[in-house]
């Protein structure tokens, strides 16, 4: 997961009706760059099978407490 | 230090406390109510934490509560107590500008869940209280209404999002306050202001009538004074809402009586990695003085190994981004004149996020909590710093939308965001002084939805501590 170029950055603003000027979409690019690079290893790793609820049954499981006393 | 703990002062009261004198008729609602506007108009032009102040209507509900209360009609556990919220829960009838322009006049039709149950408890409304642009800013900078000044040191930032309830729950102008945690805005300013803050789990207290950022980051929590008021609090809002289907249903445990339990016995454990790296030397000490006392209460100390904490900063940031984006768009297209513009910055960088990065990010969610449980299988609760340094100058944290703004706030929520991806609750607690008298807040982190146990263990530090009792004065 590499972070977008300004260039890209600029078509993707464009693209969701809510245009960035050149300088903005520079701005943007160094302002989101350090996130993409800290979940690159997680990004194109995820299993199949796996769905945002997955979230909500780990939250509510029985795992969800000590296990050890 | 500059510091005041005993008074006969009523706004110098704990929640609980003030509480349990009205139900007794030791005090009425007409004074605790006017003690605290007797401190709000001392510390207002100081401190700029509210947003709206309204004493007659206060001091006539107050009137209203009293003379219920002579009649023996009780509304219930906060009957007659004045408090006063973020300006961001909507209260039907009143503005709530939620700190923006462009809520400036924005006048509400519904009542929150979670303000309309403290209501039903009996509350009396102060006002409303400052806050950070659409709740988008760790520091209690506003482009619109100025800052809000730390009561500690006014040069002092007081964190954000929920700058003002930080400072007036700080400064004893209101006997506890609703804050909102989606990055870190509860801990941040009862880090920063030397006030108990509580982030709870997501789903635990409704967000129905809450002004929206993140929808899966958002919670609901209080800022007050002691770990006991916010069980009281805690109690009193949370719980399942047919008006919000995110909140969980269940049984509620007994949150006050948690606090009264001890933690001997009780594994807390200090991370080895990310919490303690890159520590200012006196945060550094507040948290080994902490987990000193912790020992001595008879908790066992131990040392846990978490799953890559950056990583879940990194997700929180490309969830947020997103979400606060869409929420905003409109008025990112039809107004983006009126926006702060350190807020209309980070709105702009969620437009760069694919969707199939910020659907990876949701869906990488459970296996990260997944993880993180699994490390923390032996213990009760982890201890951490909130934040790696203490309150900043105002002037050295007005980044604006400069090209670093970003690494700045990253910076300060550091220790904050990856709790928020998790979903997990955690409390904020007054745990030491600098030694320039700027308050430092640890952060017990708990498992969804056991609050109860954090509430604990906080309340038995409280009991051994009195750095929650401390009280800023005026300089």
């Amino acid at each position: 997961m590499t972070r977008p170029t300004p260039k890209e950055i600029k078509a993707m603003a464009d693209v969701a009706g809510v245009p960035v000027s050149p300088e903005v979409a520079t701005r943007i690019a160094n302002s989101i760059g350090p996130a993409f690079e800290g979940f690159a290893p997680v990004a194109g790793t995820l299993p199949f099978d796996l769905e945002p609820a997955t979230f909500l049954l780990v939250q509510t499981a029985r795992n969800n407490e000590k296990t050890v006393k | 230090m500059n510091v005041h703990q005993m008074s006969t002062e009523p706004a110098l009261m704990s929640l609980t406390s003030v509480a349990k004198a009205i139900a007794q008729k030791r005090l009425s609602s007409r004074e605790a109510t006017q003690s605290c506007l007797d401190r709000i108009g001392q510390w207002q032009p100081r401190l700029n934490a509210f947003m709206a102040i309204e004493p007659e209507q206060a001091l006539a509900a107050a009137d209203a509560a009293d003379t219920a209360q002579a009649k023996r009609n009780i509304s219930g556990a906060l009957h007659g107590v004045p408090l006063a919220h973020k300006d961001m829960y909507y209260d039907a009838g009143k503005v709530v500008t939620c700190g923006s322009h462009i809520r400036r006049d924005f006048v509400a039709t519904v009542t929150s869940t979670a303000l309309q149950r403290l209501k039903d408890a009996g509350t009396v409304r102060l006002g409303s209280l400052q806050m950070s642009e659409f709740a988008y800013g760790p520091t209690g900078h506003n482009a619109h209404y100025g800052p809000v000044h730390n009561p500690w040191h006014v040069d002092h930032i007081t964190g954000g999002s929920s700058s003002g309830s930080g400072a007036a729950v700080a400064a004893r102008l209101t006997f506890a306050a609703l804050g909102s945690d989606t990055g870190g805005s509860i801990r941040m300013p009862a880090h920063f202001c030397g006030v108990t803050g509580l982030k709870t789990t997501v789903g635990r207290i409704s967000r129905a009538g809450a002004m929206p950022l993140s929808q899966s980051l958002d919670t609901v929590g209080p800022l007050a004074r002691t770990v006991l008021d916010c069980a009281l609090l805690l109690g009193l809002m949370a719980g399942a809402d047919a008006d919000d289907p995110t909140a969980v249903a269940g049984p509620l445990p007994d949150y006050l009586a948690a606090t009264r339990e001890s933690i001997k016995g009780l594994k807390i454990g200090v991370p080895t990695a990310f919490y303690v790296d890159d520590l200012d030397p006196e945060v550094e000490r507040i948290l080994d003085d902490t987990i000193t006392v912790l020992k001595r209460e008879g908790a066992e100390i131990v040392q846990v190994e978490l799953p890559d904490q950056r990583q879940l900063t990194a997700a929180c940031q490309l969830v947020l981004a997103v979400e606060a984006a869409a929420f905003h768009k409109r008025w990112m297209i039809e107004r983006p004149q009126d926006y702060g513009p350190q807020v209309l910055m980070r709105l702009q960088n969620g437009l760069a996020i694919p969707g199939v990065s910020y659907l990876e990010a949701m869906r990488w969610r459970g296996p990260a909590l997944a993880a993180y449980l699994a490390a923390v299988a032996g213990v009760d609760a982890v201890i951490a710093p909130v934040a790696p340094v203490a309150a900043p100058t105002i002037a050295e944290s007005d980044v604006g939308n400069s090209p670093d703004a970003e690494a700045v706030i990253q910076r300060l929520t550091r220790f904050t965001r990856p709790i928020n991806y998790l979903g997990l609750p955690a409390l904020a607690i007054p745990s030491g002084f600098t030694k320039s008298g700027l308050p430092v807040g640890m952060q017990l982190i708990g498992r969804s939805f056991d609050e109860a146990m954090l509430l604990r263990i906080g309340a038995a530090f409280q009991r051994a501590t009195d750095f929650h009792a401390r009280v800023p004065k005026p300089a």
